[in-house]
């Protein structure tokens, strides 16, 4: 959280999360390349660069999947969440990969050209006009520059510099880093000599991320309340019975128009705020309130549910919405109040 | 491609990245407090320089005093 803008330190999990990301790409790695001296044909060994350069590839396009698997998965059970806190630590892993990759190919493929290596990356193969001959370096390499972008942007000063709506803006063009890897692995498949099963384990790859994130978006459609139309004069939202919010918790409101609401219940208080973190939006409705404050269950930022305002000396704030309870019943005016607006509870209980 | 539109990716990549690299180094050095209260310590800085390097169009608008979005709201 930031009071103006402050570091967030190291601590003892993000030591031993780092320590286990180095040692399993570190393994990783070693693997490949004793599979690929193991695999070779009699007499056609790769050299020490070549499979450096596969295996460098290959740890990049899995560790660009298991990232992404990890926020469906998350919303699938709380226990990937210690992985979800420190998600940008992989993905800065990733780029570093990625980076070897790519600069080892540069390098050994391009490195003596009579141009720029680069600009011989880029016309090595001219067949732009193709579906199946397109040349897939031209995707790889437009996939290393998005993750540059994404690492060079992952420490909190850019949340801060940026706005974490830009921010966030910025880091969902992982996805389509992702589809061009895609690309780039199966076109390289079907263009070099790997054939069917390295582009099968692309597309494997490609359906379980996609089919991770079906599944977590039903399953919070499922969890969210959609709001359809205004049950309520003035167009106030409907939230359900106060009593069938958990204490401490909250039910997500989606609203025909704008962004979902959180709707929390701290005993017989009930408060609505923005159901987004202002950290890296994070689902504000999926954390709980402690001490007083709305926890983000992802990293944690807190903020208070009468004002949607940060304790002291933190300073970020959030919207918050007017709520009225009656006959027990929940409802949740759907125009926002401005960031750190003091809205006084519904009291559960109380005649409405 | 054309060899001269690769060329031109090249140039205009290492134009924009060679500028940006150089505005980097100059907020680092100069900026940083309009963009982020309180002292920065080094290594921080070096870590936020290729985002430097990378977006340096929206730091110089920070730095002209344009806020997020959310900040205006």
């Amino acid at each position: 959280m930031a009071a103006g803008y402050v570091i967030v330190g190291w601590n003892r999990f993000k030591r031993a999360y780092d320590g286990v990301l180095l040692a399993g790409l570190a393994a990783f790695l070693a693997a490949h390349a004793g599979a690929g001296i193991l695999l070779a044909p009699a007499g056609q060994h790769p050299s020490e660069v070549q499979l450096l350069i596969r295996a460098s590839g290959a740890a990049a396009f899995s560790l660009l999947t298991i990232i992404l698997c990890i926020g469906p998965l998350a919303r699938l059970t709380p226990r990937v969440l210690p992985v979800l806190y420190n998600r940008r630590h992989l993905g800065v892993a990733c780029f570093a990969a990625a980076l070897v990759h790519g600069g080892l190919v540069v390098l050994w493929y391009h490195g003596f050209s009579e141009v720029n290596a680069f600009v011989s990356l880029l016309i090595s193969n001219p067949r732009y006009g193709s579906f199946g001959g397109f040349p897939f370096e031209s995707l790889g390499a437009l996939a290393l520059l998005i993750l540059f972008v994404m690492a060079a942007t992952s420490h909190d000063f850019w949340n801060h510099v940026l706005g974490p709506r830009l921010w966030k803006w910025i880091h969902m063009s992982v996805y389509a880093a992702y589809g061009l890897l895609v690309g780039h692995v199966m076109l390289g498949a079907v263009q070099g000599e790997k054939g069917l099963a390295q582009a099968a384990l692309a597309g494997g790859s490609a359906l379980l991320v996609a089919g991770l994130h079906i599944v977590a978006g039903q399953l919070e459609r499922r969890r969210d309340r959609a709001v359809d139309g205004p049950p309520e004069g003035e167009g106030w939202l409907d939230a359900g019975p106060a009593e069938a919010i958990p204490d401490g918790r909250a039910v997500i409101l989606v609203p025909p128009m704008g962004e979902r609401i959180a709707v929390f219940r701290d005993g017989a208080k009930v408060y609505a705020v923005a159901n987004a973190c202002r950290h890296q939006g994070g689902p504000l409705g999926e954390g709980r309130i402690l001490d007083g404050c709305i926890v983000c269950p992802w990293h944690g930022f807190q903020y208070r549910p009468e004002d949607g305002c940060s304790p002291p000396p933190f300073t970020e704030k959030i919207p918050t919405y007017r709520t009225r309870i009656t006959g027990g019943w929940v409802f949740v005016e759907p125009s926002p109040q401005p960031p750190g607006t003091p809205i006084a509870p519904s009291i559960a209980g109380e005649a409405g | 491609m054309s060899v001269a539109l690769a060329e031109a990716i090249w140039r205009g990549l290492a134009l924009y990245f060679g500028f940006g690299l150089v505005t980097g180094i100059g907020v680092i050095l100069f900026g940083l407090k309009r963009l982020a209260p309180g002292r920065l310590p080094w290594r921080v800085r070096l870590v936020i320089l290729p985002g430097l390097a990378a977006l340096w169009p929206v730091v110089l608008l920070r730095l002209a005093g344009v806020r997020p979005a959310e900040d205006r709201a």
